[in-house]
């Protein structure tokens, strides 16, 4: 289920947020709507931790994680790395990475099996994301844009990409992550798909300028539409009745 | 907060001290103070400049290996927080503190030694040799404690035809 919400005004919730099957990271903000918003959603299924990364508000960019682990920059002090440590459950690993590109979130877009970073990044990082995330790493473009983690967005059963990537694009990316992939916007056609929203496994978060064939889209693709009785019964009703009157 | 080490010198930067410069390949240089600082606009190596830790390390001046430096590592994999792990380990910091401290100053005393020897041997060869720097000889003469005391020994020679002297 997609939901709409904003971080004191601004649509880009993915920024301000991290999403995964085990864990949700919000930033602190002035009001609780926000931390809110996730925890009606979330509250009895993950934890949901209000943190700050390097004393900022824009964890999503700057922290790469799935449900096995969460990777953060040098930046981060050791109050944070300890805070995140005692707020997480045990089976996520929190690994604190020295790295010269620094926002994470930009540079890396994983979910439980797989993951695409960016061109440029060290090989002990790639080493550490291998092991940390235990995911297979692949250095990708999306669309000409070497900031993977920005332009894409994806969880174990779809995914969303830049919507100026071309078809063959399209079809390697998707033999590479093993998930239907499709090109589109967000945000009211905002290419930057992974700051406008968040996914996980059965919900997604979307910013509030996010337009309804955007939403549909976006639940078509992540299969976060939840299955209605009536889809069962047309299927059943073909067995069932043999021939009209 | 975190207490860093400066790139130059390698001693604390405590907070509201010194000055972070970030190079354009993102790399992050921390300086204690001003001195430090200048002494790297000027393109000094440290291993160079003799008051630097990097220096006396290199040098052997000071200690380089020990088991004590293993437990300031930087640690990038955080342990959930336990009391009583944290309680230990603040106890430690101080004991550990103090074996290294003292480490370093027998391992200096150590190299010290060495020079001991070779001055008190030098210091006594200046005594002997140029003490009339310092003290005038009439002194010297009638002073007994700087010079060796004077023994008169008797040299009996008898007197023959051919020893005595020439009359002329």
């Amino acid at each position: 289920m997609a939901t709409r919400l904003q971080f004191e005004n601004s649509c880009d919730v993915g920024v301000f947020s991290k999403l995964t099957n085990a864990y949700c990271l919000v930033a602190i903000g002035g009001s609780e709507n926000f931390y809110s918003a996730f925890e009606s959603e979330l509250a009895d299924v993950i934890p949901v931790i209000k943190t700050s990364i390097a004393g900022t508000r824009i964890i999503g960019r700057l922290c790469a994680g799935n449900k096995k682990g969460l990777l953060v920059p040098h930046t981060t002090t050791d109050q944070e790395l300890q805070h995140l440590r005692n707020s997480l459950p045990d089976q996520v690993v929190v690994q604190r990475i020295e790295e010269k590109l620094s926002a994470l979130g930009n540079c890396i877009a994983c979910n439980d099996h797989v993951a695409l970073t960016h061109t440029d990044l060290d090989r002990e990082t790639e080493e550490i994301i291998a092991d940390v995330l235990g995911v297979e790493v692949f250095r990708q473009t999306i669309a000409g844009n070497i900031l993977v983690g920005s332009y894409c967005s994806f969880s174990n059963w779809g995914g969303l990409v830049h919507s100026h990537t071309s078809i063959e694009d399209l079809d390697e990316l998707s033999t590479l992550l093993q998930v239907p992939l499709v090109a589109g916007t967000i945000n009211r056609g905002s290419d930057v798909i992974a700051a406008g929203m968040t996914v996980n496994d059965w919900t997604a978060f979307c910013g509030s300028d996010t337009t309804a064939t955007e939403l549909s889209v976006i639940e078509s693709v992540f299969k976060l539409r939840e299955a209605q009785p009536s889809a069962i019964v047309d299927e059943m009703r073909k067995s069932l009745i043999d021939s009209y009157v | 907060m975190r207490l860093e080490k400066c790139w130059f010198c390698s001693s604390t930067i405590y907070p509201g001290h010194g000055i972070q410069f970030v190079r354009n390949d993102a790399k992050i240089f921390r300086f204690c103070r001003s001195k430090c600082h200048k002494n790297f606009k000027m393109k000094r190596n440290p291993r160079k400049v003799k008051w630097t830790k990097a220096y006396r390390r290199l040098h052997g001046k000071d200690m380089t290996q020990d088991s004590t430096f293993e437990f300031e590592r930087k640690r990038n994999r955080p342990e959930r927080y336990d009391r009583n792990i944290a309680e230990n380990t603040l106890k430690a910091i101080k004991k550990i503190d103090k074996i290294r401290s003292d480490r370093a100053y027998d391992h200096i005393k150590n190299r010290l030694k060495t020079g001991k020897i070779q001055r008190q041997k030098q210091a006594r060869k200046q005594l002997e040799q140029d003490i009339h720097l310092v003290k005038a000889p009439l002194a010297l003469a009638q002073d007994s404690s700087l010079h060796l005391p004077k023994i008169t020994v008797n040299v009996s020679q008898t007197w023959t035809e051919e020893n005595q002297p020439m009359e002329e």
